[in-house]
């Protein structure tokens, strides 16, 4: 969701050039009009007070000023050309959050979730997995503690006692999301890319690429994870230690991806 | 060669799933000194049991058929996408 107090940003790798918004990952740019123009050169403004200049400098309605303004930012942020930077706590971010999915819950509908877009510096194999881990160790952090959460509940309900399980299935996952992105990123060496984060989405946004190296790039991810569950669940079979082979579960799920189930998978197939 | 990519990848997850599930599910029982038998009708997936004084995992050809079903599902399902796919998107992975 967008507030009027939140702002607008470039995402790394985007510039408005002559009055074009170039995109350095696409390798593509588009025209601006007037007003997108306008709003674009106001971004270090909350999104409020660009509705009320672009109202008063076009002469619009509020109405028609803030449907423009917003109809513009999120198409921008849908194709993750413009992150959107909240000005309020994530506490108070939360319970915004709540409020609105409390009135659209009659409608079976939630709140948009806005997209953000890090950058990834692709020069070398290790820059490329390193910058990649650190833009993504936020949202798997997240992960890991939800998937956590999620497994202790099941196991108190399955009469377990412990938190040994559940902790372990929650970092396989953490790191699993990890490691499975920046193995994308490792293999993009020298082609710009991003690393986008949409809703429950994550996805790593890349230049084109020749056919056969984008298969490559596809199957990574997937098998990066996979490979080291497997090194997890062996090793703990050889020295009958269950944790071990418990953490590499959520890792070796990642194969699930190699199917045309998931986006690689149709990606590796040709699809 | 595009389905024989399907299929081969199909094999693949599903059979590397089994495998780590199994193996887990081995591991668990054998750590808590049970022996399981995990078959459906006469294909055996794995079994833990005791020979003499130890406990014994034993890995049937069903992981194998499992994989093989794998790939044939991802096979099938590729062809259904393939009809449904059009337009052009991101790169993206």
């Amino acid at each position: 969701m967008i507030a009027a107090r939140d702002r607008l940003s470039l995402a790394p790798g985007v510039t408005v050039e002559h009055g074009r918004l170039a995109d350095a990952v696409r390798g593509d740019s588009w025209p601006l009009n007037a007003s997108g123009a306008f709003v674009l050169a106001r971004m270090a403004d909350p999104v409020g007070l660009i509705v009320r200049d672009l109202a008063d400098v076009f002469s619009l309605s509020q109405e028609a000023a803030r449907a423009d303004v917003l109809r513009f930012a999120w198409a921008l942020n849908a194709l993750a050309l413009v992150n959107v930077e909240s000005g309020v706590p994530r506490s108070r971010r939360l319970v915004d959050w709540i409020r609105l999915a409390a009135r659209l819950a009659p409608a079976g509908a939630l709140p948009a979730a806005a997209a953000r877009r890090r950058a990834i510096d692709t020069r070398t194999v290790r820059r490329a997995f390193g910058s990649c881990l650190a833009a993504i160790s936020t949202r798997a952090s997240l992960v890991a503690g939800g998937a956590t959460a999620v497994a202790a509940q099941l196991s108190l309900l399955a009469g377990a006692a412990g938190l040994v399980v559940p902790l372990t299935l929650g970092l396989g996952t953490g790191v699993g999301l990890g490691l499975h992105e920046a193995a994308h990123a490792a293999s993009l060496r020298g082609v710009p890319s991003a690393l986008v984060t949409r809703g429950r989405r994550t996805y790593v946004l890349h230049a084109p690429v020749s056919p056969s190296r984008r298969s490559i790039v596809a199957l990574a991810g997937p098998l990066a994870a996979m490979g080291v569950g497997i090194v997890l669940v062996v090793a703990g079979a050889i020295v009958v230690a269950p944790v071990l082979a418990i953490a590499g579960c959520p890792l070796v799920a990642h194969a699930l991806a190699l199917t045309v189930v998931g986006g690689d998978g149709r990606v590796a197939c040709g699809l | 060669m595009r389905a024989l990519k399907a299929f081969l990848l199909g094999a693949l997850a599903v059979g590397a799933l089994a495998y780590a599930l199994l193996t887990t599910l081995a591991l668990t029982a054998q750590a808590g000194g049970h022996t399981i038998d995990v078959t459906v009708g006469p294909l055996v997936f794995v079994s833990v049991g005791e020979e003499r004084d130890a406990i014994v995992t034993t890995f049937g050809p069903g992981v194998v058929v499992l994989a093989l079903v794998g790939g044939l599902a991802n096979l099938a399902a590729a062809r259904l996408v393939r009809h449904r796919a059009a337009g052009r998107v991101d790169p993206v992975d």
